[in-house]
C-alpha cells in the first residue's frame, strides 16, 4: 500500500513516496523511500500535479495505486479540492510529524526555507507545544543567504565551503538584506575576502535564526531542516551558538515536509 | 552671519551656505568611500556659488552619519535635532516632521519652540525608505526622477504585498514578467511606500501639523499618497526636503546651541 505526501514551497515542491510493509515496490526499486523534487510553477495545482506526476513515473505507479495522499505548503487545499490528495495539513504539523517519525527525540525543529523560517517545539509524543516564524523579512531566510552570493559572485552551494576558509573576521553591521548588500559591496570595493566576508554572511543568518528560537526556547534534541540545512557552514555556526550538535535528518532536509505529508497519509491508511 | 551647514548622509551628501536664513547656495552629489576627503571639494563649491570667501563664515556644523567625516571645524549636530529645527523654523505652525532618507523613516514630534519632543526612527530596515524605492524603481525600469510622470499615467494600480525590500523586489518583477502595465507598478510602488511611511507616523497620533521631509518628500507622487493616509495637515517644506537636516544644521550653527 503506498502513501503519498505532496509539498509545495516558495521555491521548490517536493513529493514523497512511502509504503507499508506489506508491499515491496519500493524495496525492488532498491529505496526506502521515493521522492521527487521540482522548481515550482507559478500555480501551486500546477507545481502539485507536475511533482507528483515525476514521482509516479519513477515508481511505475499510476494516481489509482495510491492509497492515500496527504497536500501541504501553498494551497494545500486546492490541491485537496482539486483531488491530488484526500486531505490536508499545515507544514508546520507536517514537519513535526516528519521529524518525529525520522528522529522522536527532536523536540525542536529548526526549518529554514527559502522565503522563510520557522522553529517549531514538540513534546515527546511528537505533539505540537509551539511555533514561531518570519516569512515577513528576508533576514534568517535562505532568500538572504541566496542574495548574498549573488552580492559575492559565488554560487549558492559554494557560499558554505567558502565561509568555512575564512582568515579573518569581518562583521556585518545590517540586518536588512538590502543594506547588507550595500555593505558586503562596500567591504569588496575595499579588498575584504571573500571568504570572509562569506563567514560575516554566515553569522548574521545564524544570529537572525537564533532570535527567533529564542522566542520559543530550544529543548534537545535539536533538528535542522529546509534547504539551508544544506549549508554546511550556517549549521556549525548554529550549533555553535546553540552549544549542542545538531541532529541531521537521515534523508534529504528539503523533504521533512512531503516526507511527514506521506507519514500523515499513512496513519489515515490506517497504518501507524 | 553666514553659516555652513553639511549632511552627508547613507546615499548623497549636502552642503548649504546661509547667510541668517537666506539659502545663498546649495550642492548635492552621492556619498562615495572617501566622503572625508571629497566634503571639502563639494563645501568649497558651494561657498564659490555663494561668492563667500572661507574666512567669512562664522560657523561650519555638520549632521547625518558620516556627520563626523567632515571636519575638524565642523560642530557637529544630531539629525532629529537639525530636521526639526529646520521644519520648526520655517513652518511655525508644524508638530510633526516626518523624514523620509535613503536609508531610514523617521518621524519628529516637536514643542512650539521647535525643541525634539520625541521621535522615532527606523534605520534597520530599508522597508519603505529612499533605498527601498530606488531598487523597486530599478526592478521595473525606470529612473526614481522619472516616478512622478510615470505613476501618473496609472490605471489601476498593483497592489505590492510585501514589506521586506527583497521580497517585494521578486513580488515587482513578477508583475513586470506578467507584463503589467509599468505605469500601474510604479504607482503601486507609491502606494506602498506611502503605507509603510504613513504608519509609522501614524504611531505617534498628535501629528496634526506636519511638513515631510528628505529625498522621497520630493516625489510628488509618494508624497500625495502619505498626505493621503494622515489626518493632519500637510505643509509642504519651502525648499528641497533633501537639503532640510542640512540647512538645520547651519541655522543651529548660527544659534550657536548646538545639542549634540
Amino acid at each position: 500500500m503506498p502513501f503519498a505526501g505532496i509539498d509545495v514551497g516558495s521555491l521548490t515542491a517536493q513529493a514523497v513516496l512511502i509504503e507499508d510493509g506489506k508491499t515491496q515496490i519500493l524495496k525492488s526499486l532498491g529505496v526506502r523511500l521515493l521522492s521527487h523534487s521540482i522548481s515550482v510553477r507559478p500555480n501551486p495545482l500546477d507545481s502539485a500535479r507536475t511533482v507528483m506526476g515525476g514521482l509516479l513515473d519513477e515508481s511505475g505507479l499510476s494516481w489509482s495505486d495510491i492509497t492515500y495522499c496527504v497536500s501541504t505548503g501553498y494551497g494545500r487545499d486546492s490541491v485537496q479540492a482539486e483531488g491530488l490528495a484526500q486531505a490536508n495539513v499545515s507544514e508546520i504539523s507536517c514537519h513535526g510529524t516528519g521529524a518525529y517519525s525520522l528522529a522522536p527525540h527532536v523536540r525542536t525543529i529548526i526549518d529554514i526555507g527559502g522565503q522563510d523560517a520557522k522553529v517549531i517545539r514538540m513534546d515527546q509524543g511528537g505533539d505540537l507545544v509551539n511555533f514561531v516564524m518570519n516569512d515577513k523579512c528576508a533576514a534568517g531566510t535562505g532568500r538572504f543567504l541566496e542574495v548574498m552570493s549573488r552580492t559575492l559572485g559565488v554560487g549558492f552551494e559554494e557560499l558554505g565551503p567558502l565561509a568555512f576558509r575564512a582568515r579573518g573576521k569581518v562583521e556585518l553591521s545590517s540586518r536588512c538584506s538590502i543594506f547588507a548588500e550595500t555593505e558586503v559591496l562596500h567591504y569588496l570595493q575595499k579588498g575584504a575576502e571573500k571568504s570572509d566576508l562569506a563567514a560575516g554572511v554566515t553569522r548574521s543568518m545564524a544570529d537572525r535564526v537564533m532570535a527567533l528560537a529564542r522566542r520559543v526556547g530550544v529543548e534537545k534534541d535539536v533538528m535542522m531542516t529546509g534547504g539551508v540545512a544544506k549549508n554546511v557552514a550556517v549549521r556549525s555556526e548554529l550549533e555553535k551558538m546553540l552549544g549542542l550538535r545538531m541532529i541531521v535528518p537521515s534523508i534529504d532536509p528539503q523533504l521533512i515536509g512531503a516526507y511527514g505529508a506521506a507519514v500523515m497519509a499513512r496513519r489515515a491508511g490506517g497504518v501507524q | 552671519m553666514i553659516t555652513v551647514g553639511i549632511d552627508i548622509g547613507n546615499l548623497l551628501s549636502k552642503v548649504v551656505v546661509l547667510d541668517g536664513d537666506a539659502i545663498l547656495a546649495s550642492g548635492i552629489m552621492l556619498t562615495t568611500g572617501n566622503a572625508s576627503s571629497e566634503i571639502g571639494g563639494l563645501v568649497s563649491r558651494v561657498l564659490d556659488d555663494a561668492g563667500i570667501a572661507r574666512s567669512h563664515v562664522g560657523a561650519f556644523a555638520s549632521t547625518g552619519s558620516g556627520a563626523d567625516l567632515a571636519g575638524d571645524d565642523c560642530v557637529v549636530a544630531d539629525e532629529i535635532t537639525c530636521v526639526a529645527a529646520a521644519g520648526a523654523y520655517f513652518l511655525a505652525e508644524i508638530n510633526m516632521v516626518v523624514d523620509v532618507g535613503g536609508q531610514s523613516i523617521t518621524a519628529v514630534l516637536i514643542d512650539e519652540d521647535g525643541d525634539v519632543v520625541n521621535f522615532m526612527r527606523n534605520d534597520k530596515c530599508a522597508s519603505g525608505s529612499g533605498r527601498f524605492l530606488e531598487v523597486m524603481s530599478n526592478a521595473v525600469g525606470v529612473d526614481i526622477d522619472d516616478i512622478d510622470e510615470t505613476a501618473s499615467g496609472a490605471k489601476s494600480p498593483v497592489s505590492i504585498s510585501s514589506q521586506c525590500g527583497v521580497f517585494a523586489e521578486s513580488e515587482v518583477i513578477t508583475h513586470v514578467n506578467a507584463g503589467e502595465n509599468p505605469a500601474d507598478i510604479v504607482a503601486g510602488l507609491c502606494d506602498s511606500v506611502a503605507s509603510i511611511v504613513s504608519a509609522q507616523a501614524r504611531r505617534f497620533g498628535s501629528g496634526d501639523h506636519y511638513t515631510l521631509t528628505g529625498g522621497v518628500a520630493r516625489i510628488g507622487a509618494v508624497a500625495e499618497r502619505i498626505n493621503d493616509r494622515m489626518d493632519g495637515t500637510y505643509y509642504e517644506f519651502p525648499h528641497d526636503p533633501r537639503l532640510a537636516a542640512c540647512i538645520g544644521a547651519a541655522l543651529l550653527a548660527g544659534l550657536d546651541d548646538i545639542d549634540s
